[in-house]
């Protein structure tokens, strides 16, 4: 019994953790745009991102070894360090994009300025990575982060033409009123909102912190096969209210307020409050995964002894780079650059920085030195070398097409 | 729960494929595979550096085969990645004789507080970290 509720937990974190404010905007966005068109897209992301993230916490469990430092063993120093001015600038920005999001989601709330909320929502953040235990980080916000489920319940109540949105899915065509690069450019997008590069090493770490042995391998795949498609789901689920609201009445989504529109519409005050809910579960479970994220790879990269299973005192260079990456957030916030645009450019950057991630961890699931006879199966293969290729030419085509496109204008 | 876990998950850990039971009496290494950008960890586990370069003896005159004299850190990293030579002692040794066991990490058979390499840890413990309330507070 006890065993099924950690699995259900499992799973229910999963799913609530899944969504950031990546996927919320670029969803909506899409929504809004280009109906279902783009779903295929948060499907292939789903896929990848549940085939990497689960070999990157197998990798984690058989060996005891986060990602970056495979990065750094596998690539050598040079291209690592490629790797990690990327990932972490990639990361830098989505923290910022994350905690410009809780500061949203709690104007929605309470119709205070967002400058007022991030210093407050920031120092939220670097508490909770100072004080808190690792497990209850994850559970609280995976779990209030579940009332993100009502996108699904807006969508039902909403009573859209289905066999319409279904088939707009399964035969995805480029709307007539836009042009091609942009479709492209959205899809990179979207992709890269799904496979941010941070999840894999935050989920690997997060392996390490909680200190998995090959016998929370089942647990993790049954949390990620299980979670993140539903996870996947709820972002199809946005992008379908947007869809079924946003685009007959021709509102492009520029602020939180326009994604909010479609629950309100369909369930009032009542659906908003659990909204701005989810919304700031959502984005502060992601902001606490970027901002641990970021003084991973650092540590990781550098040898640097790190995380949150140790006092602060025992980890301090750890410790200090998340508070400066933290400060470096809130300083281009309270520029008041607009938190939804910089929320774009970081999922597109994700996709740019992507390759040089999952190679090495594909590398090293296949490595007996590190895995024992624990390596990847073929299927397991087969598939990540499909991802790989999808995930290298999303990176390669993300520059070209944002500026054919101008970023998607 | 956690510390448990850990020890049994070093158990478990794959053999590493040379073990090393005496470092210093001369082992076939391919520095380039086994040695650099291998994560240290102290004789506690707790991560010291990472290997950004070694110091090997010149080649002896008998069978030709440099030996390792010491792990380096610090800023021979920068020539690694730049090229060119370093200017001065800046860097830090880690003497081969404190390495216990050579696998997919280096295991030293030190404690990572006593070496130099873990200076700025230490200096930004005692000046900053440590002083924030809740900087030794134990969050398990």
């Amino acid at each position: 019994m006890k065993r099924l509720l950690g699995v259900a937990l499992g799973i229910l974190t999963a799913i609530g953790g899944f969504l950031d404010i990546g996927d919320i905007v670029t969803n909506a966005v899409v929504g809004a745009r280009f109906g279902m068109s783009l779903a295929w897209v948060v499907v292939l992301g789903v896929v990848g991102i549940v085939l990497f993230a689960h070999m990157s916490g197998r990798v984690a469990a058989v060996s005891g070894r986060a990602t970056f430092e495979i990065i750094r063993e596998r690539l050598g120093a040079r291209v690592a360090l490629a790797n990690l001015v990327a990932s972490f600038l990639v990361t830098l920005l989505t923290l910022t994009a994350e905690v410009g999001g809780i500061a949203l989601a709690l104007q929605l709330a309470t119709a205070v300025e967002p400058r007022l909320w991030i210093p407050v929502a920031a120092f939220a953040v670097w508490l909770v990575v100072w004080r808190a235990g690792f497990k209850v980080m994850e559970n609280v916000t995976g779990l209030l982060g579940l009332a993100l489920v009502v996108f699904a319940v807006a969508l039902v109540q909403l009573g859209p033409d289905w066999s319409a949105l279904l088939q707009d899915a399964v035969a995805p065509a480029i709307p007539a009123q836009e042009h091609a690069s942009t479709y492209w450019y959205y899809a990179v997008a979207l992709f890269g909102a799904a496979m941010t590069p941070y999840e894999v090493f935050f989920f690997s770490s997060g392996g390490v912190e909680e200190g998995w042995t090959e016998k929370d391998v089942a647990q993790s795949r049954a949390d990620v096969l299980v979670g993140f498609p539903l996870g996947g789901v709820l972002s199809i689920a946005i992008a379908a209210c947007a869809a079924v609201v946003l685009l007959p009445a021709g509102i492009e989504v520029t602020s939180l307020s326009h994604v909010a529109l479609p629950v309100v519409t369909a369930g009032g005050v009542l659906m908003l409050a659990f909204l701005i809910v989810g919304v700031v579960a959502a984005t502060f479970g992601a902001a606490l995964e970027t901002a641990l994220s970021s003084g991973y790879m650092v540590a990781q990269y550098l040898g640097w002894s790190w995380g949150k299973f140790r006092r602060p005192a025992q980890a301090a260079r750890f410790h200090l780079t998340m508070i400066v990456a933290l400060l470096v957030g809130v300083g281009v916030l309270m520029t008041g650059v607009d938190a939804i645009k910089v929320t774009e450019y970081s999922v597109v950057f994700s996709a740019v920085a992507l390759p040089l991630t999952y190679l090495p961890i594909l590398v090293v699931a296949n490595d007996p030195q590190y895995m024992g006879d624990e390596v990847n199966g073929r299927v397991v293969n087969a598939l990540g070398q499909v991802v790989l290729v999808v995930v290298l030419a999303a990176s390669l085509a993300a520059i070209p097409l944002m500026l054919w496109s101008g970023a998607g204008a | 729960m956690n510390a448990a876990r850990r020890r049994e998950r070093a158990r478990r850990r794959p053999a590493a494929p040379y073990p090393l039971d005496e470092p210093s009496t001369g082992r076939l290494l391919d520095a380039r595979l086994h040695l650099l950008d291998r994560q240290v960890l102290d004789v506690d586990g707790t991560p010291v550096t990472v290997v950004d370069d070694v110091e090997l003896t010149d080649p002896g005159p008998d069978d030709g085969a440099p030996r390792v004299v010491a792990l380096l850190s610090g800023s021979v990293l920068n020539t690694r990645l730049l090229g060119g030579h370093q200017p001065g002692a800046r860097w830090y040794r880690i003497p081969w004789s404190a390495v216990r066991r050579v696998g997919v990490t280096l295991e030293l058979e030190v404690r990572g507080e006593e070496l130099d390499v873990t200076w700025t840890e230490r200096w930004l413990r005692d000046h900053l970290i440590a002083r924030i309330p809740g900087g030794r507070h134990d969050p398990r």
